[in-house]
């Protein structure tokens, strides 16, 4: 008779020792993650958990079954092996899939710490929190989602409360899931910026103590009631709420049908709303951060697992292909692209500090750099220390416990025989050394970095160098090098940037170009998608476009009494691009169940003339569309779609990036 | 257990309820897009949100060894695949003509069940699962929602009764005229009346003097003063008189019922020499497809064990099971001794149910079906042994081995040979191979 629980404790006592040397490893290397708590689970638990985000509990509801559906069957039929789950709490909770090879196991684990990491102090996941890495001691992210699961069950289960209808309900915010405001903290999200209406310019009078006489005189009431209005009415389209979610918590009603009015939420309904707030709140970090946190952790655990051999020799195979499933998947792939933006900020940051040590040689100067710099003897020069590069039982001897690339205690350790330096080798170096250990410009694949500096960039640094540090030789300016720089600054960038801010400031064109990026557009005269542009600023907006507002059209209220009314007004606001209409119908259906009373949105079309639609097929030319402002109103019962007020649509149109990179001559 | 909930309420969405919902289920297709791959249907409910029109936005892709012209036609746009198991990831849906309905291998197997009229029982073998049953067992110690009271109640009545007797009863007996205990003793004894001696001594001081000589005597007393029984006095007295005892007590406790655990291992077996072209590969897919889903959804579990072989054998994943092709020549027993190898290292006959599927175009060398294959086949326990020709336009000269296999194990209901030569034959094949069983 099997006992599951039997193999799942001889496989956490056969990975203890990873577990426990990867977060060693992972603080040496200079990360600071949080703790991690790692389970062992088979593959129905795991199924269940991918199926769930990452959690063990979560509220009752179909989209945790489509997603489970979705799962057993990748896992049944051998599509997409599920590698690993870790979630965003302090501790935080792993867990690894009990029939994995040691390789992968250990390949999941040094990911997971580089996660960790992340989630420790990038400050996109503290606008959760409220902090950074020690301050969100108090983030227990599991504990919060399983109350909500408790208290919306209790919901689904009251005899009281119709079980569909508590789903409707859900499935109405989730269509509102991402209208939030995820630039501020949670905590202060629901403050509305917009200051309060000015106050009514006869209180004003009131209090200057005009008299009678002259205010009768100057403001007859009815210029006072229309200036009133104005005010109201500028007040109100000031600033628009991005917090939509927040907005309907306050404001929002129900219709009933019976009374045929607007009634106050039922008190399950403001807490359910609240809820589904607070976790797309908690769950937006991960959505902004994407992309830079999966490269982050490919980078990292490649550098365990690869550079630092925590994968075994035998094990080394099954790693490599672990690797190349996982950043081989077509499309877009987070992982890859995230990845090489991180070597590429590593590579270029060290660079640019192997430059300008050059730079300050006698006799190197920016215009003659490229054809006075022997490449090939700064690469000899740059390499690792020996005694550093490999370090063996043997070549202790060699290091120096001053040496402030060593950990002299570990080193006393291992020349005592109390540590196995052939299993573990960085364990007698500190980060410092560590870092000139892996200095990326040494890596094989980066040979040509340093000499395809570019001229302007050289000039740059040559402009901006104020103290004059003179070199004599080349040699004495690499052993100056600071061989920390390049991990600095990542540690640095991985505190502030989320995945726009990211692309916007390291997409460069030297990385588009490398990388073989190109957008794509659709044809208005083929009927199909086509390459469009690889320019690097074209590549970087359509990246841009994916990212920005996760991905989505930014919608906010700009008027929660709209025609006095009580309607609500949306408005997209729009950048060029613009929405799927038949699909934001639907979408207002369901605010209207969240608001009670008829809704609007405000955005901006694209008309095509049929005729120039014609022409333009015959000719392989892309039509021009004209651009029209428009306001759809659904009423519980119909839509009505009307042309937009051109104040309006001055609010909600697009002034600067223009995300169309379809080039003049496409398909001539 | 709240994800299965969530996932029957899944299915119903759109169908039994929620026909709101109707109009954003989709079904598409998980799996690659490569044509070797075999589609996986798929249901998808995507909730309406505001999203770019996907025409207007376009999109970034990157080029495999430069990029691509301008102007080029790109497929339609691929929405970024997780690795992990994160909220997004749609499935490749432009094949998208196709409805397939969702299938569980459970309703296949039924669907099949019924369309072949096909009865196969999947045998149980090692037991796995101790499963807890009713709650009729007792012990004497366990938590107390599972205490069985009645059985105390009953246990403490019987007691009572045994030991119960009328106590003013007894007080009038001892006021009979010059009685002394011991008489009174004897004298309720002879009345069954379950008194202690050592009672009536006990209490002999507290009857005052005055009221002995009450009575003549016994038969005096008998005639005047009613006796209570024992049910009249608990009714009276209350439940609490009747004694409840520790040893009394008794807990239930699920019965253990043991579970054989119905499992069966697939190994499906590949001809992936050079003479096995598109179409050969195509045909076997169609027919060990149906059969895989078919045993998942009869057997609690299923596992599956996948060998290509020209003139060697070796074991690979499902993934690329049916696209691998080779050079070589073929030897069909090197994939029924690495069969054997990892049957009996892996997969026990003891423990597990075992069907071995063979499929390839009947070519084999010079004499290796009569003198290996064969005697490998008698020699590999198993429920079920097949062999699939798939040979479109008929057999071939050389291509003996399903026949001489046939031959074999002719009258054997271990073993069956099935001929493919268009996908129109398939269904027969499948037929053929499933109402075949051999009964152990």
């Amino acid at each position: 008779m099997r006992d599951d629980r039997i193999d799942a404790r001889k496989e956490a006592t056969r990975l203890a020792e990873p577990v426990e040397e990867a977060a060693n490893l992972a603080r040496k290397l200079g990360l600071d993650p949080y703790p991690v708590n790692y389970w062992i689970v088979d593959h129905d638990e795991m199924n269940e958990l991918i199926a769930y985000g990452g959690f063990q509990r979560r509220y009752p509801h179909w989209r945790w079954g489509m997603a489970y559906d979705r799962q057993r069957k990748q896992d049944r039929f051998g599509m997409g092996k599920a590698f690993e789950i870790v979630n965003n709490d302090n501790p935080s909770h792993a867990f690894l899939q009990e029939s994995n090879s040691l390789a992968d196991q250990k390949a999941v684990i040094t990911h997971v710490e580089a996660h960790a990491d992340f989630f420790a102090n990038n400050e996109w996941f503290g606008l959760f929190g409220d902090g950074q890495g020690e301050d969100r001691s108090d983030l227990d992210a599991a504990a919060m989602l399983e109350r909500h699961a408790e208290t919306i069950k209790g919901y689904a289960e009251d005899p009281e409360i119709d079980r569909d209808e508590v789903e409707r309900f859900i499935d109405a915010v989730l269509c509102l899931e991402d209208t939030i405001d995820q630039h501020r903290a949670f905590a202060r999200a629901g403050d509305r910026r917009e200051r309060d209406g000015p106050p009514d310019l006869r209180e004003r009078l009131d209090e200057l103590d005009v008299s009678d006489d002259v205010r009768r005189q100057a403001f007859d009431e009815e210029w006072l009631d229309e200036l009133a209005e104005a005010e109201r009415a500028e007040a109100r389209l000031e600033d628009p709420h991005n917090d939509v979610l927040a907005f309907l918590m306050e404001y929002g009603r129900q219709y009933d049908e019976e009374t045929g009015k607007a009634v106050e939420f039922e008190p399950w309904q403001k807490d359910v709303l609240e809820i589904l707030r607070t976790e797309a709140y908690y769950f937006a970090g991960q959505k902004m951060t994407k992309v830079l946190n999966e490269g982050w952790a490919s980078y990292w655990e490649s550098l365990m697992m690869g550079d630092e051999n925590f994968a075994a020799d035998d094990e080394f195979v099954t790693y490599a292909d672990h690797m190349a499933r996982v950043l081989g998947s077509p499309g877009l792939n987070p992982y890859k692209l995230g990845m090489e933006l991180w070597q590429h900020v590593e590579n270029v940051t060290n660079r640019r500090e192997v430059a300008d040590k050059l730079l300050r040689v006698e006799g190197i100067t920016w215009r003659n750099f490229h054809d006075v710099v022997d490449f090939e003897e700064v690469a000899d020069l740059l390499a690792p220390d020996p005694a550093i590069a490999s370090i063996t039982p043997e070549t202790l001897g060699d290091l120096d416990p001053d040496d402030p690339r060593v950990d002299a205690e570990a080193l006393a350790q291992a020349l005592d025989g109390k540590l196995d330096v052939s299993a573990y080798p960085w364990k007698v170096l500190t980060t410092e050394g560590l870092a000139e250990r892996h200095f990326s410009l040494c890596k094989p694949q980066n040979r040509g970095f340093l000499r395809r500096i570019r001229r302007s960039e050289l000039e740059r640094l040559s402009r901006y160098m104020f103290d004059d540090a003179k070199y004599g030789t080349v040699a004495d300016a690499v052993a100056d090098v600071d061989y920390g720089v390049g991990w600095r600054r990542m540690r640095e960038l991985r505190e502030s940037h989320n995945d726009v801010t990211f692309i916007d400031a390291f997409l460069s064109e030297e990385f588009v170009k490398e990388n073989d990026y190109f957008t794509y557009e659709f044809s208005q005269a083929t009927g199909d998608f086509r390459v469009a542009s690889d320019d690097p600023e074209d590549v970087k907006k359509k990246l841009l476009l994916q990212f920005t507002n996760f991905g989505k059209p930014t919608v906010a209220v700009y008027d929660g009494n709209f025609g006095n009314r009580s309607e609500l007004l949306l408005g997209h606001q729009y950048n060029g691009i613009s929405l799927d209409v038949e699909q934001a119908k639907r979408v207002l259906e369901r605010a209207y169940d969240l608001w009670g009373r008829p809704v609007n949105l405000m955005t901006i079309v694209k008309e095509y003339d049929e005729h120039e639609l014609e022409i333009a097929r015959r000719r392989n030319r892309e039509p021009t569309p004209t651009e029209a402002g428009k306001r759809i109103r659904y009423d519980g019962e119909r839509f009505e779609t009307h042309d937009l007020d051109p104040e309006l649509e001055e609010r909600i149109a697009a002034n600067d990036i223009d995300y169309d990179t379809k080039p003049d001559d496409w398909l001539a | 257990m709240g994800l299965r909930e969530d996932l029957d309420r899944f299915r119903e969405v759109g169908e039994r309820r929620r026909e709101d919902l109707k109009e954003f289920i989709r079904y598409g297709d998980l799996g690659g897009s490569d044509p070797d791959s075999i589609q996986v249907p798929i249901k998808v409910v995507d909730l309406p949100e505001f999203a770019y029109d996907p025409r207007d936005r376009g999109g970034v892709g990157q080029g495999g060894d430069g990029t691509p012209d301008v102007g080029q036609p790109v497929g339609p746009p691929q929405p970024a695949d997780d690795g992990d198991g994160d909220e997004d990831g749609d499935p490749g849906d432009e094949a998208g003509e196709h409805e397939y309905y969702e299938m569980d291998p459970e309703e296949f197997a039924e669907e099949l069940d019924e369309e072949l009229g096909l009865d196969l029982e999947p045998k149980g073998k090692e037991v796995v699962e101790e499963v807890e049953g009713d709650f009729t067992e007792l012990t004497r110690a366990g938590p107390n929602s599972t205490l069985d009271f009645e059985r105390l109640f009953k246990q403490g009545l019987k007691r009572k009764l045994a030991m119960d007797f009328d106590e003013e009863f007894v007080r009038e007996a001892m006021r009979v005229a010059g009685a002394t205990p011991d008489e009174v003793f004897r004298w309720c004894r002879g009345e069954h009346i379950l008194v202690s001696r050592a009672w009536i001594e006990d209490q002999w001081d507290s009857i005052p003097d005055a009221e002995r000589g009450r009575w003549e005597s016994f038969e005096e007393m008998v005639e005047n003063v009613e006796r209570e029984t024992t049910l009249e006095r608990i009714r009276r007295e209350g439940i609490r008189e009747v004694p409840f005892r520790r040893e009394d007590e008794r807990y239930r406790h699920p019965e253990v019922i043991e579970k054989t655990e119905k499992n069966v291992v697939v190994v499906n077996i590949r001809d992936v020499s050079g003479s096995m072209r598109e179409q050969k590969r195509e045909l076997v897919e169609r027919t060990f497809t149906p059969l895989d889903w078919y045993l998942t959804g009869k057997y609690d579990r299923a596992e599956f064990v996948y060998i290509a072989h020209d003139a060697e054998a070796w074991e690979v994943d499902r993934e690329d099971f049916f696209g691998i092709r080779s050079g070589g020549g073929t030897r069909i027993s090197s994939a029924y001794e690495l069969a054997a190898r990892i049957l009996e290292e892996r997969y026990p006959w003891a423990e597990w149910n075992r069907y071995v599927f063979a499929a390839g175009d009947s070519e084999n060398s010079s004499n290796d079906t009569r003198e290996n294959v064969v005697p490998l086949m008698e020699s590999i326990p198993a429920n079920l042994h097949a062999y699939v020709e798939t040979q479109p336009g008929g057999t071939a000269i050389n291509a003996t081995h399903a026949e001489e296999v046939e031959r074999a194990f002719d009258g054997s209901d271990g073993v069956v040979v099935a001929y493919v030569s268009d996908p129109a034959d398939v269904t027969t094949a499948i037929y053929e191979i499933l109402s075949t069983e051999d009964d152990e």
